[in-house]
């Protein structure tokens, strides 16, 4: 690509949502209503998905919700700047670890919540939530940033996969 | 954004999510074959496709009926929606630990894995594609947000490379979850890895990726699903620890050396030095 393929003005970057956020001055309350507004939505989309009752479900995702709000309580409290994802991510191991007590009482509950129709929910937003900024910079990339992005991502998950085989092997880990 | 009143002016944001997470999961899992392996469709990559449709900024026909107010809020709530998903997976990681301790190396050394974007990328982006310096920020990661972060810290996003990597990141966030669901079910049908690794790799994006990725994978091997969400969450969350560093220290050093060594002509090489700051300040940005 030449400086004369570039449009002669780029869209204003500055719009473009990409920024992390600092999660430490996330309002707290609006998050958990949204977070209970999303929870709502997967109650439908679980009872499909698994043969789970309803009750079941509700109580599924009520722990869940519960993990979720203990991470953004860390996320927001602990001096350590991990995204929040991470800290709930976290919560969750902690509450389910074999060794603990208390993963007999966790664990039940939420196993049979299924977490493939879980990511259905923010895959809808994410479609929404697509901006005209985002569509801008798509077209000003054009065909062979697409096919660049494709060996990126290719050649990552490749990579990562390759590596990830021969340590198993070599550690034996895979048995 | 218009979080305050929200509850009231999104209701119908969340029903159209609601429906359409419905009709997504009444689909279920389609599988194509495509003779060497198998692309498993999920419900997940169906409710995406079908939002994009209905979003105004996509299709500007849906401006009638969907305002574009809606698709601005619904921004926040990706990573909120994505939360319960990411408990959900943590709730795997915790009973099958055991599992992640001993595969342990392995999940740590598969981070150096992500310069396999440079060995493959690098070369069709500056032999093949004839691309300038776009080329360094658009293969030196994955580009997901602090890869961003990292490139505007060095070079600014109004310049070649920032282009190059909100290049990627945004067909990324377009078309990342179908690239990484294709893969990942063409590689396990295919049969050259193992599901442990497989799954280890599907730590290496973003949450909608890994969702994707662990999701094609499980649903070809449904008896292995737990071991799959464990060692893909494990990875992902090295990922969040370590990504940022080994694009920073690692990924983005040798692109730019590995640019200079192939480009010693492009003027835009003398714009920055090699490990340091910006030179000028348009960086800022």
């Amino acid at each position: 690509m030449t400086a004369a393929d570039r449009s002669p003005e780029p869209p204003d970057l500055a719009d473009l949502d990409y920024a992390e956020a600092d999660e430490r001055t996330l309002r707290l309350l609006p998050t958990l209503r949204d977070l209970g507004l999303v929870s709502l939505v997967s109650v439908p989309i679980q009872a499909i998905a698994t043969e789970l009752s309803v009750l079941s479900i509700v109580v599924g995702l009520l722990v869940l919700y519960g993990m979720c709000v203990i991470g953004l309580l860390l996320t927001k409290h602990v001096p350590l700047r991990l995204p929040s994802v991470a800290w709930i991510s976290l919560v969750a191991i902690a509450l389910t670890l074999p060794m603990l007590p208390w993963s007999g009482a966790v664990l039940p509950l939420v196993e049979g919540i299924d977490f493939l129709a879980l990511a259905v929910p923010p895959l809808a937003y994410a479609g929404f939530a697509i901006s005209g900024m985002e569509m801008a910079v798509m077209r000003r990339s054009g065909w062979k940033l697409l096919i660049v992005a494709i060996f990126v991502f290719a050649g990552t998950y490749i990579g990562s996969a390759v590596i990830a085989e021969l340590t198993l092997r070599l550690t034996g880990a895979r048995l | 954004m218009e979080t305050a009143r929200g509850l009231l002016r999104l209701w119908p944001l969340h029903l159209a999510v609601l429906v359409i997470g419905v009709v997504s999961q009444v689909i279920g899992v389609r599988a194509i074959p495509i003779g060497f392996g198998t692309i498993l469709l999920l419900p997940m990559l169906f409710a995406f496709a079908i939002a994009l449709l209905l979003n105004p900024n996509v299709i500007g026909a849906m401006r009638r009926i969907v305002p574009a107010r809606l698709a601005a809020a619904a921004s926040p709530l990706i990573v909120i929606a994505i939360m319960p998903f990411i408990a959900r997976f943590g709730a795997d990681i915790g009973p099958g630990i055991e599992l992640v301790i001993r595969s342990g190396p392995a999940l740590v050394l598969q981070e150096i894995g992500n310069l396999g974007t440079i060995l493959l990328a690098f070369p069709l982006a500056v032999w093949v594609l004839r691309m300038g310096r776009e080329s360094i920020g658009a293969v030196h990661s994955i580009a997901r947000e602090p890869n961003i972060a990292i490139v505007a810290d060095r070079y600014g996003l109004r310049s070649a490379e920032g282009t190059g990597v909100l290049g990627v990141y945004v067909m990324g966030t377009l078309f990342g979850t179908f690239i990484f669901a294709i893969i990942a079910s063409v590689l396990s049908t295919a049969g050259l890895f193992s599901i442990e690794a497989l799954a280890m790799a599907c730590g290496v994006g973003s949450g909608s990726m890994m969702a994707a990725c662990s999701g094609a994978l499980a649903a070809g091997a449904p008896e292995a699903s737990e071991t799959i969400t464990a060692l893909a969450g494990s990875s992902n969350l090295v990922t969040y620890a370590t990504g940022m560093y080994v694009s920073l220290f690692v990924a983005l050093p040798l692109v730019e050396w590995m640019y200079r060594r192939s480009r010693p002509d492009d003027p835009g090489n003398a714009r920055i030095s090699l490990f340091g700051r910006p030179r000028s300040e348009e960086a800022a940005s």
